[in-house]
C-alpha cells in the first residue's frame, strides 16, 4: 500500500468517523453470515469481504453465488432477499455490488454482473411464486421461466421490476418505477416506462444536456 | 404436518371468531399458515378451502382483511389462495372463485379526499366505487386494484401493475396504469 493511499484513508477516518464505524460493524456482521452459510448451507457461496448493514435472507435449495466485496445497504429496511424454488435454480451475483432492498425470486437462472447498484426492486423470472396451487386454467397459459441477465455496472432504480426474459447490457440505468419483460437492451442506455416504452442512449442524453 | 397445523389453526380461528361474535362467515377447510388480521364492523364472507399465508422471504407481510364501514361487504369465493393479500372494503368488494392474490392489495376507497383538509371523500358512492373481481384471476406481487374497477374472468395481472380501469375477461395487464399486453 502506497503512502498516498494511507494518507487518503486517514483523511477519510478523520473527516467521517461514523462512516468508518458503520463499515466496521457491517464487516463484522458479514463475517457472521459468511460463517453461517459456510457451515450450514452447502449451496450458497459468498466471497470474503461481505459488508452487511441490513438483513440478508437466502432461502431455498438452489445454487447462490455472491462475489467478493459486495455490500448490502440499508434501503427501506428491506435488506437482500434471494428465494430459489428448485435445485436447478441458479443465482449469480458479481463482485463489488451494492445490494439493498432487492428481492430475487428465481426458478430458472438469474445472472447479475459486477458493480451493480440496486434500490428497492424486484427481480422475478416467473409471474407468480405459487403456481402449483389448485388447478387454474388461466395460469396454464403463462410462459415458462426465462433467463434474466444484467450486465456490468447496471443501476436499478427505486421500485423497478425486472421480469422474465429481460437482458440488460452493460452500464445501463433502469429508471425508477420501470417495468421490463422479455426484451433485450443494448449497452449504455436509459430504460424507462412502465411497461418499458423507450430505451434512450445515454451518450445522446448527455449531448443534449451539453455535458459531453 | 405443516398443512395439518394450518388446518388446526384455521379451526381455532373460526371458533374464536364465533366466540367474539364477529360479523365473519368463513367456509370449511380454512388453512392459516401465518398471522391473519381481520378487523372492522362490516360483513366478511369467505368460501370453502381458503388458504391464508405470508409471502416467503418477507416476514413482515401477512393477510389483512378490513372493513371500514358497518354496511361494508367483502365477499371472497371458494378455493381462494391469499398470500399476504391486503383487502380494504368501504362499500362492496366481490371476489370470485379460485383466485390467487400474491403480496397485492385491493381497495374500493381513496381513504382521503384530494382537497387541502384531506378529509373523508364526499363524492364516493357505492355504485361508482364497488370492485368486482372475476373467477380464476391471478394477481402478482406488489400490484394493486383501485376503486371502481370490474375485472373479468381468467385475467392475469402482472407483478407491479396498478389497475385503474376495468379489464376485459381473458386478458393480461401490466404496468402503471395497467395496459393490456400479450406474450
Amino acid at each position: 500500500m502506497s503512502i498516498d493511499k494511507i494518507k487518503s484513508l486517514m483523511k477519510r477516518i478523520i473527516e467521517n468517523p461514523g462512516d468508518v464505524l458503520s463499515y466496521a460493524t457491517g464487516l463484522f456482521r458479514g463475517l457472521g453470515y459468511l460463517f453461517y452459510y459456510k457451515v450450514f448451507r452447502n449451496n450458497v457461496t459468498i466471497g470474503f469481504p461481505f459488508i452487511v448493514d441490513a438483513k440478508v435472507r437466502i432461502i431455498g435449495p438452489g445454487t447462490v453465488t455472491i462475489g467478493k466485496g459486495c455490500r448490502v445497504m440499508k434501503n427501506a429496511f428491506k435488506g437482500l432477499t434471494i428465494l430459489t424454488f428448485s435445485k436447478d435454480a441458479t443465482v449469480t451475483i458479481g463482485s463489488k455490488c451494492l445490494l439493498g432492498g432487492t428481492t430475487i425470486r428465481c426458478r430458472g437462472s438469474v445472472a447479475i454482473g459486477d458493480r451493480t447498484m440496486t434500490a428497492v426492486s424486484l427481480i422475478q423470472d416467473r409471474f407468480f411464486v405459487h403456481e402449483d396451487g389448485p388447478g387454474i386454467e388461466a395460469r396454464r397459459r403463462l410462459p415458462a421461466e426465462k433467463k434474466i441477465t444484467l450486465g456490468r455496472n447496471v443501476w436499478l432504480g427505486e421500485d423497478s421490476f425486472v421480469m422474465s426474459g429481460s437482458t440488460i447490457g452493460d452500464d445501463c440505468v433502469l429508471s425508477s418505477g420501470s417495468w421490463c419483460h422479455d426484451a433485450a437492451y443494448q449497452d449504455y442506455v436509459l430504460i424507462m416506462g412502465s411497461p418499458v416504452r423507450s430505451a434512450i442512449p445515454i451518450d445522446k442524453l448527455l449531448r443534449l444536456k451539453g455535458e459531453l | 404436518m405443516r398443512d395439518f397445523l394450518a388446518l388446526l389453526r384455521g379451526r381455532i380461528f373460526l371458533t374464536l371468531c364465533r366466540l367474539k361474535g364477529m360479523n365473519v362467515k368463513i367456509g370449511r377447510g380454512l388453512r392459516i399458515y401465518k398471522r391473519v388480521s381481520i378487523s372492522g364492523a362490516g360483513r366478511i364472507e369467505i368460501g370453502e378451502n381458503c388458504i391464508m399465508a405470508g409471502i416467503p422471504g418477507d416476514s413482515s407481510q401477512y393477510v389483512c382483511l378490513e372493513t371500514l364501514n358497518p354496511a361494508a361487504v367483502l365477499q371472497i369465493g371458494d378455493d381462494a389462495s391469499l398470500y399476504a393479500a391486503r383487502i380494504a372494503a368501504k362499500f362492496r368488494i366481490v371476489v370470485g372463485n379460485n383466485v390467487l392474490i400474491e403480496e397485492a392489495g385491493i381497495m374500493d376507497t381513496d381513504y382521503h379526499s384530494i382537497a387541502k383538509d384531506r378529509g373523508t371523500p364526499a363524492s364516493e358512492k357505492e355504485d361508482k366505487c364497488r370492485v368486482t373481481v372475476g373467477n380464476r384471476v391471478c394477481m402478482g406481487a406488489r400490484s394493486s386494484i383501485l376503486k371502481g374497477t370490474t375485472i373479468g374472468d381468467d385475467v392475469i395481472i402482472a407483478p407491479g401493475s396498478i389497475v385503474t380501469m376495468s379489464v376485459k375477461p381473458g386478458s393480461m395487464v401490466a404496468g402503471n396504469p395497467a395496459k393490456m399486453f400479450s406474450i
